[in-house]
């Protein structure tokens, strides 16, 4: 009977999204196979109350150490005591920047299986767990064969728990960090001064290529981006062509994104870029050659002017509300 | 200063996986192979960071590959600047898990003395982006990842992480392990003379038993390939007013895709 533990990321007081899409799928999954659902908390424990209404059956709180700025060193010293005093047969990590930046090293320290950006998780007397590799222009099931492993799990992957869940009890473990000094660590973080939704965590992305023609076209994307609700996006070629940061990329050297609604505004759809972006639920291309090969990913099309089509698809959406 | 820079072959990411049917084994045969392109920008900070500190700087770059990637090393790592090369050929790691590349890349650091290790992100044939962390875990050193700037002072660094709708500035004391995200640089192409001359440079190759060093074991396997599933055909929505297609769209979306 497989026990799952969940690393609860907080931001400002808050848990990450990820973090209750992670002990929704391991309630799920253990509700088949038996075991336990355990929430881990580094730091304020606000977080910890809600664990057991997302499914959590117990919920354990670092006791002492500095958990007031992420690091990845601590984080990693902390979680690895908490492996070895409860030995969970599988630690989640929800695969955001803190997540990939210390899972990897966590797994390194606990010589456990490592299995990153996970988007299916399955227990048949050992975990298999999916991922996409080749940004997703294909799928690994991976087998584990260790007695424990780690693994990054994507946002947006995994609906919420659904089954009304209990209080779930909680603990103070020691993060073992008595006297540690880390090599580095956070100076500073510095937020850019809009506030944008990042595009890993968008359940609605609007994307533009090289049909936009110039730079300065890119703020039909963000407008309708902001009309949407949604995160603004970019192919590689205006990346390329320094019309927008390297920070809006969706393909194989960008982000790799799954939102629930993705709109390709004038992208060709090479396969760098699909591969980034063809597991979103729905596809809309909008591309003025209707021979594009986007429209062969996409639910929906368009082959029309962009420039027309895109004003009029965000005052068609205006009037909705 | 010494500097190693760890760089991975992989196939070109315009490569197309053919795959009819879910299968334990992947066909690689016909793939395109070049540098990890994360890792070019690694290889470029190390050659910028050696112009900067002049001759008191040693760039070697470090590859577990079989004896195709012999051509990376040369053109994509020596051509532009690196100083030497060191290839851990291992049959059993083609395909390697991180963990077993980590701990063989960290056998031959350790021998080294680098008081900056420089890698790409992640990798785009597997996406795990897990070797970085791993090696600053063994090595017992700092780490700082998704790296769009970095800054070296007297034993120190300061490096800009990618984050979340932002950026940290992580410092620490070298040795520190670094990877390297699109935006840290320009990497530059190596010039037909450079890569004529990069045959020239010392190149190692080396095997696990050289290391002193046990074949890592695996904690994991691939036992299925899956394609992605298929897509429906698309629904084009034509008219010739787009208001009009751009109100059917959004319908669509609504009513029958459920989306918004």
């Amino acid at each position: 009977m497989p026990n799952i533990a969940v690393f609860i990321e907080q931001s400002g007081g808050t848990a990450k999204k990820v973090a209750w899409q992670m002990t929704a799928e391991a309630r799920r999954l253990v509700d088949r196979a038996g075991g336990e659902v355990w929430a881990v908390v580094l730091g304020d424990g606000a977080a910890a109350a809600e664990a057991g209404r997302h499914g959590a059956h117990r919920v354990f709180i670092a006791g002492d150490g500095d958990f007031a700025t992420y690091n990845s060193e601590t984080w990693t010293r902390a979680l690895a005591a908490f492996v070895a005093a409860r030995r969970p047969d599988l630690l989640l990590v929800g695969a955001t920047a803190m997540g990939k930046d210390f899972a990897p090293r966590l797994a390194a320290r606990l010589d456990a299986a490592c299995v990153s950006d996970c988007v299916g998780l399955d227990f048949d007397g050992g975990f298999k767990l999916r991922r996409p590799i080749f940004a997703g222009k294909c799928f690994a099931d991976v087998a584990v064969d260790a007695p424990v492993a780690v693994a990054g799990v994507r946002p947006n992957a995994f609906p919420l728990f659904a089954g009304g869940g209990a209080d779930a009890p909680a603990e103070s473990f020691d993060p073992g960090l008595g006297g540690f000094t880390p090599h580095a660590t956070i100076v500073e973080t510095l937020t850019s001064a809009e506030k944008k939704i990042e595009l890993t965590e968008a359940e609605v992305i609007v994307s533009g290529g090289r049909g936009l023609k110039e730079a300065a076209n890119y703020k039909l994307i963000e407008t309708l981006a902001a009309t949407m609700g949604a995160a603004a996006g970019a192919s590689r070629a205006i990346v390329d062509a320094g019309w927008v940061p390297h920070s809006h990329q969706v393909g194989q050297t960008g982000k790799t994104v799954s939102p629930k609604l993705y709109v390709a505004v004038g992208i060709s759809g090479a396969i760098q870029h699909l591969a980034g972006m063809s597991s979103s639920k729905c596809i809309v291309a909008i591309n003025k050659d209707p021979n594009a090969p986007i429209f062969k990913t996409a639910d929906y099309g368009i082959a029309a002017d962009l420039f027309e089509v895109v004003p009029a698809l965000d005052e068609a959406i205006r009037a909705l509300d | 200063m010494k500097i190693a820079v760890c760089v991975k072959q992989v196939p070109d990411s315009e490569t197309r996986i053919t795959l009819a049917a879910p299968g334990p084994e992947l066909d690689r045969s016909g793939f395109t192979r070049v540098l990890n392109p994360y890792d070019a920008f690694a290889v470029e900070e190390a050659v910028r960071i050696k112009e900067r500190l002049g001759a008191d700087c040693e760039i070697t770059a470090v590859t577990i590959g079989s004896d195709r990637a012999v051509e990376t090393l040369k053109k994509d790592c020596l051509a532009v600047g690196c100083d030497r090369a060191i290839r851990v050929n291992e049959p059993a790691l083609e395909n390697a898990e991180p963990l077993q590349t980590a701990k063989v890349l960290a056998a031959v650091l350790r021998r080294g003395g680098y008081d900056l290790i420089l890698t790409g992100k992640q990798a785009i044939d597997d996406d795990s982006a897990q070797v970085g962390p791993m090696l600053a875990e063994l090595l017992d050193c700092a780490q700082a990842t998704v790296v769009t700037k970095l800054e070296l002072g007297d034993g120190t660094f300061t490096a800009t992480c990618e984050i979340e709708g932002g950026a940290a500035l992580v410092r620490g004391s070298l040795p520190a392990v670094v990877t390297c995200q699109k935006g840290l640089n320009e990497p530059r192409l190596p010039s037909l003379p450079n890569i004529m001359k990069a045959g020239m440079k010392p190149q190692e190759t080396l095997t696990c038993a050289d290391l002193g060093l046990e074949i890592p074991a695996a904690r994991s396997r691939v036992t299925t390939y899956t394609p992605p599933p298929p897509r429906a055909a698309c629904r084009m929505v034509a008219d010739d007013d787009p208001a009009a297609a751009a109100r059917e769209l959004v319908r669509l979306l609504r009513d029958e895709a459920k989306v918004i």
